[in-house]
């Protein structure tokens, strides 16, 4: 995997810290910088774990029609027209008639609103060759399909069920509520404190005591025989599960006799059945395709809007999107080809690891880091290591921890990171280049963040100095160089959390420039403020050394 | 090694034919004009007085609107949740929080995107199981309210909702489900919760045995390393063990959910005793009652409990030496192989299931071959797999019919026999072909056979002696009122039994849907005047005065502030009828105590 660096959103944290990065947890807190919003009232990092989002339409993802909300919900939240997806395999499923004219001639769409032929129609897979007539399903017109099959939705055993069962319970539920339980009272819930609300009303109609329930105080009880009832009514089902196949006896059958797994259909495509319907993969009926939505977001906090797309269907376009890439630079980690490494550690590892990629033990790299400045001012940037662990535990612990595991609480980072101390300037973004103020900021860097010498193993200043600090200037881009010293007895990853603050000139007044999102454009008098946000730097996995090299110091 | 040995029946094909795949429910109306068009229309409108209902499972999560008839949609989570948690403060605090952001994840891909509507203005009710641990459901509440800002909250009991389901509200409900099976009775709409019983043997079990089984009994082909090694080596030859390697979770998810199912009870046979070694070196064979196949079918299964820890940690070598580190191979040597063998070759002469071939990916050391390799499952694996769901005679796991049976020796007397015949059997491993009509069967066969516990030796050495008093003696008079209400086959019925005319006569609802269908039910019925709204929450968050709470009729003021979340177990419970029976080792007071531990 490619070194990287994510941003952090505060927002699953319980303190303003950012997790360590080797817990599992903490990568939900970090994203690519692409993914996350930015709130210019809050001044802060808005992730999609914490937006608050708005459906402002609908629309089907394969004919693009823009189905109205009032009728999403009695669609059930799928397209009405002509969009199927096959059963089998998920594909969309084409419309053809009768007589295909012929195979292969741009049946590619759904779209088929204007196919020709004999009735009846069917829905065909190109993909898998699933047809509904297979099924039963045929169309007397190649339009309005799916207006077709929802009258049969509609009119399922499930939903009629569900309606006789409603009336099944309404008159009960009519009949207690208006004996007392519009709103419970006190009283009546000192009785029976965990009573499942939903039936509160229910219950309370009932008999209050009962034999073992609450007090236990038996009623003079007229029939012994039959044993103490509810005053529900007998619920006749419209259709009783004993006088159907399903589930029962055929179904074993069935499954006795199958040749192939694949008779079967897979959980997946039955599960969303409330009703006992067939196992039998040649009983699945085509799907009506799920819409979706147009998404707008909002802050949660004070819900100033962060993304809002244009209505239409086909636009992929946004009206208002403030995206965390034009406020923060971004970054970009890599690690130098291993040749060009320079080596300062005692002795190498075992086998000469600059033939193969990857992060030894034992050995110092250097990284670079790109950051590229969005705005349209320069910045000041300064970088710095968060340690999250006190260092005050034995290398042994370090060696017993095993990546991801549960010792890590204890752990001192089998590494060490050295970042350019002093903040560096970053040219502005699309404006002028012929910035010159930046020969003070070479070699003053290479502070001695993490170094501190182990093992014998001194660190020399002026080598640090050729690897640690600002490396590159163009145009809005400066290339700095960090250092990494790995542990002889590192394992996992090497992961840090570094912490980024940039300071660039304010004003607060920009209303037309809104949509760019950038706060500098006008010039009014200069404000300097700073903004700082966490970062998780990933270089990429440690290569241990060799098992019976760690004895050997 | 024989590879395809099951006989196929010659009517195969006729029988297919006629199978009566057309008189299915769900076929049967399809077709018929309706007017329930026009009760749907009612609804037409994003009216905020649909709820959302999320019947929020370990594995599995059924989401949708209140007032329709199926979910909207249904989909796996992975395994969320398991039955223990991290003993250590700090492991179990990453636990939680990973567990937090995978909860929120996909509680705002239901609203986002399974059901495509705003938190904010939709009340929600959560089916909950009455061993939800609590933390899980507080963390639930937190992310509603919190990160989606939802308006209120019910949680409502899943048995009890899954009663609504069939239109009544007293039952005995048995959900069999991932992690455990619960029994809770419930009468008049309330739970008895004094009278809940649990076992482990539930789907996760059925998966672990499923597993071990595959890796004693299966037959594994590699893919052929070449293609004229393909030609030239008979399949015999390359047949070996399964490797533990291709036997991942969703394998065997697929083979447990696509290929399983439950075989009715063997009868009791000479097989038993040709099984039985006659040179007296293993003596627990020779107490056999003839009767009784009981405890041999419980080694059975035992020792795929066993395995299941091993088979876990362990990395794959052979089935062999696996069986040799099960616990009961040390203690007796001779015996291991050679006894589950002898079980297999029984079951293997009472299955007429097909073997199934199925394609799997190779362990990575045979990637090298060409494809994939092919997975051989005796039929009766496919049949008897579910053997250790219906295994009894241990204390600490009983049977699922012992659990269904244990439960119902805690209601109070004139109780039984209502809940006797209202048996409701919901969960997503009741969807196992057969399941029911086997549970029936064995309901009876524990009531008819429990006497003959107390002639059992114990299963192991280090376990106590089965009770030896008759344990269900004062069920037996209710055995003809015994009614599974979703049974699909329902016995038939013997002249006069009343009790048992329920059985078979719930709608056809699955077993696995019930739960959500009946919390969509309460939420159309607006039952649910008591909920928690959001306000309440943010109050308790803010750790503020309990006293300004008087105004919200609901039933929370008896709870200290933190607690906004209604919970059975927090309550005290009512006192019950004194217990028939010595207590079992769960605690009554406090099961989900229990399990967060
Ligand atoms: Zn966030
Ligand atoms: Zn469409
Ligand atoms: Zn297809
Ligand atoms: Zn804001």
């Amino acid at each position: 995997m490619a070194p990287s660096i994510d941003y952090h959103c505060p927002c699953l944290a319980s303190s303003p810290a950012p997790p360590p990065p080797h817990l599992p947890s903490s990568s939900y807190s970090f994203h690519p910088l692409h993914e996350l919003f930015f709130c210019e009232e809050c001044d802060a990092v808005r992730c999609n774990r914490c937006v608050s989002v708005e459906v402002s339409g609908y629309y089907c993802p394969n004919c693009l029609f823009e189905v109205p909300s009032a009728s999403v919900r009695a669609e059930k939240n799928r397209c009405a027209r002509n969009c199927f997806m096959c059963p089998n395999c998920r594909n969309t499923l084409s419309v053809v008639p009768s007589d295909p004219p012929d195979m292969d001639d741009g049946r590619g769409s759904t779209a088929a609103l204007n196919a020709v032929g004999e009735p009846p129609f069917f829905l065909y897979c190109n993909h898998c060759r699933w047809d509904s007539a297979e099924v039963d399903i045929t169309f007397e017109k190649p339009t309005g399909l799916a207006a077709q099959l929802q009258k049969h939705e509609d009119s399922a055993p499930d939903s009629l069920e569900f309606e006789r069962l409603k009336e099944h319970f309404e008159p009960f539920l009519r009949a207690s509520s208006s004996s007392a339980l519009a709103g419970p009272t006190p009283a009546s819930h000192s009785h029976h404190a965990h009573v499942n609300p939903i039936t509160a009303a229910a219950s309370s109609a009932l008999a209050r005591d009962i034999p073992g329930v609450a007090k236990y105080a038996p009623h003079p009880r007229g029939r012994r025989d039959k044993g103490p009832r509810d005053e529900m009514s007998e619920y006749r089902s419209r259709v009783e599960v004993g006088g159907t196949s399903a589930m029962g006896e055929a179904d074993v059958d069935f499954m006795r006799r199958i040749e192939e797994e694949s008779e079967v259909a897979a959980v997946e495509q039955r599960w969303a059945n409330s009703w006992a319907t067939s196992l039998r993969t040649s009983d699945l009926k085509p799907l009506r395709i799920p819409l979706h939505s147009k998404k707008s977001k909002r802050c949660p906090t004070c819900r100033h809007i962060l993304i809002k797309p244009e209505q239409k269907a086909q636009s992929v376009r946004f009206k208002i999107k403030l995206v965390a890439a034009n406020y923060l630079p971004s970054m970009t980690v890599a690690l130098p080809r291993p040749l060009d490494i320079v080596r300062r550690g005692a002795r190498p590892p075992a086998d000469d690891p600059s033939g193969t990629p990857g992060l030894h033990a034992g050995s110092t790299y250097p990284f670079q880091i790109a950051l590229t400045n969005p705005l349209y001012d320069p910045i000041q940037v300064r970088l710095s290591v968060q340690r999250q662990i006190p260092p005050a535990v034995s290398a042994a612990a370090a060696a017993a921890a095993t990546e991801g595991g549960a010792t890590e609480k204890s752990r001192r980072p089998p590494f060490a990171v050295s970042l350019p101390s002093s903040a560096f300037p970053i040219a502005a973004f699309a404006e002028a280049w012929e910035y010159e103020d930046d020969e003070d900021m070479f070699g003053v860097d290479g502070d001695e963040f993490g170094l501190e010498s182990r093992d014998g193993r001194e660190t020399q200043g002026k080598a640090k100095s050729k690897t640690v600090g600002v490396l590159e200037k163009r145009a809005n881009v400066t290339i700095v160089g960090g250092e990494v010293v790995i542990g002889k007895d590192a394992r996992g990853e090497v992961k840090f959390n570094m912490l980024v603050s940039y300071t660039y000139r304010s004003d607060d007044a920009l209303p037309e420039d809104e949509v760019r999102g950038t706060p500098s454009r006008t010039s009014k008098a200069p404000e300097m403020k700073t903004f700082s946000f966490s970062t998780a730097v990933n270089l990429g996995p440690v290569v241990p050394r060799e098992e019976n090299r760690m004895d050997t110091d | 090694m024989s590879v395809p040995a099951t006989p196929r029946k010659p009517s195969h094909a006729a029988s297919v034919a006629a199978t009566p795949a057309t008189s299915r429910a769900a076929n049967a109306h399809v077709v018929q004009a309706s007017p329930h068009y026009q009760t749907t229309r009612r609804h037409s409108l994003y009216g905020t007085e649909d709820r959302v209902v999320i019947d929020p499972g370990s594995r599995v999560w059924k989401v949708g609107f209140s007032g329709e008839g199926r979910p909207r949609d249904v989909f796996s989570v992975g395994s969320l949740w398991g039955l223990r948690r991290a003993a250590e403060a700090t492991e179990r605090d990453e636990e939680d929080r990973v567990l937090e952001a995978r909860l929120q994840a996909y509680l705002r891909d239901v609203f986002h995107d399974s059901l495509l509507t705003d938190p904010k203005s939709r009340k929600v009710i959560i089916v909950e199981h009455p061993l939800l641990p609590l933390y899980v459901k507080e963390m639930l509440a937190k992310i509603l309210f919190g990160n989606l800002q939802a308006p209120s909250i019910s949680f409502a009991s899943s048995h009890l909702l899954a009663l609504l389901s069939v239109g009544r509200i007293t039952g005995l409900v048995l959900d069999c489900g991932n992690l455990e099976s619960t029994v809770l009775p419930i009468f008049a709409s309330r739970p008895l919760y004094p009278q809940l019983r649990t076992t482990p043997l539930a789907g996760a079990r059925f998966t672990a045995h499923l597993c071990a089984l595959l890796l004693l009994f299966g037959t594994y082909l590699p893919p052929p390393t070449s293609l004229s090694a393909a030609a030239n080596i008979p399949v015999a030859t390359r047949s070996m063990r399964v490797p533990q390697e291709v036997l991942t979770e969703a394998v065997l998810e697929e083979i447990k959910t696509r290929c399983s199912f439950v075989g009715e009870p063997l009868d009791p046979s000479s097989d038993m005793r040709v099984m039985s070694p006659s040179g007296g070196d293993d003596s627990m064979e020779i107490d056999l009652p003839p009767s009784d196949t009981a405890p041999s079918e419980s080694d059975f299964s035992r020792v795929s409990a066993d395995l299941e820890s091993n088979v876990e940690s362990q990395p794959a070598s052979s089935g062999f030496s696996i069986v040799s580190r099960s616990q009961i191979a040390p203690e007796r040597p001779t015996r291991g192989e050679g006894h589950l063998q002898a079980l297999a070759s029984m079951y293997t002469r009472h299955s007429t299931a097909t073997d199934l071939h199925i394609k799997v990916v190779p362990p990575v050391a045979q990637q090298a071959g060409t494809g994939k390799g092919t997975l051989i499952i005796p039929g009766w694996i496919r049949e008897r797999a579910a053997e250790v769901l219906f295994e009894g005679g241990d204390v600490d796991e009983s049977s699922v019919a012992e659990t269904v049976l244990d439960s119902l020796l805690k209601v109070p007397v004139d109780l039984r026999k209502t809940l006797a015949s209202s048996i409701l059997v919901i969960g997503g491993t009741a969807m196992l072909p057969g399941f029911i009509p086997r549970l029936h069967a064995e309901l009876l066969r524990a009531i008819a056979s429990s006497p003959s516990s107390a002639a059992r030796p114990p299963m192991r050495p280090d376990r106590p002696r089965p009770p030896a008093y008759d344990r269900y003696a004062v069920l037996r008079p209710l055995v003809p009122h015994f009614a599974i209400l979703n049974n699909p086959s329902p016995p038939a019925q013997p002249t006069g039994a009343r009790g048992s005319a329920n059985a078979g006569k719930a709608p056809a609802f699955t077993p696995a849907a019930m739960a959500w269908v009946g919390g969509s039910l309460a939420g159309s019925l607006k039952t649910g005047g008591a909920e928690v709204p959001r306000e309440k929450w943010d109050e308790a968050e803010a750790q503020q005065d309990p006293d300004d709470s008087a105004n919200f009729n609901i039933d929370l003021t008896h709870h200290a502030t933190p607690n906004v979340i209604p919970d059975w177990t927090r309550s005290p419970l009512p006192i019950g009828a004194p217990p028939a029976n010595p207590p079992p080792p769960i605690p009554e007071a406090s099961p989900r105590a229990a399990v967060g531990a």
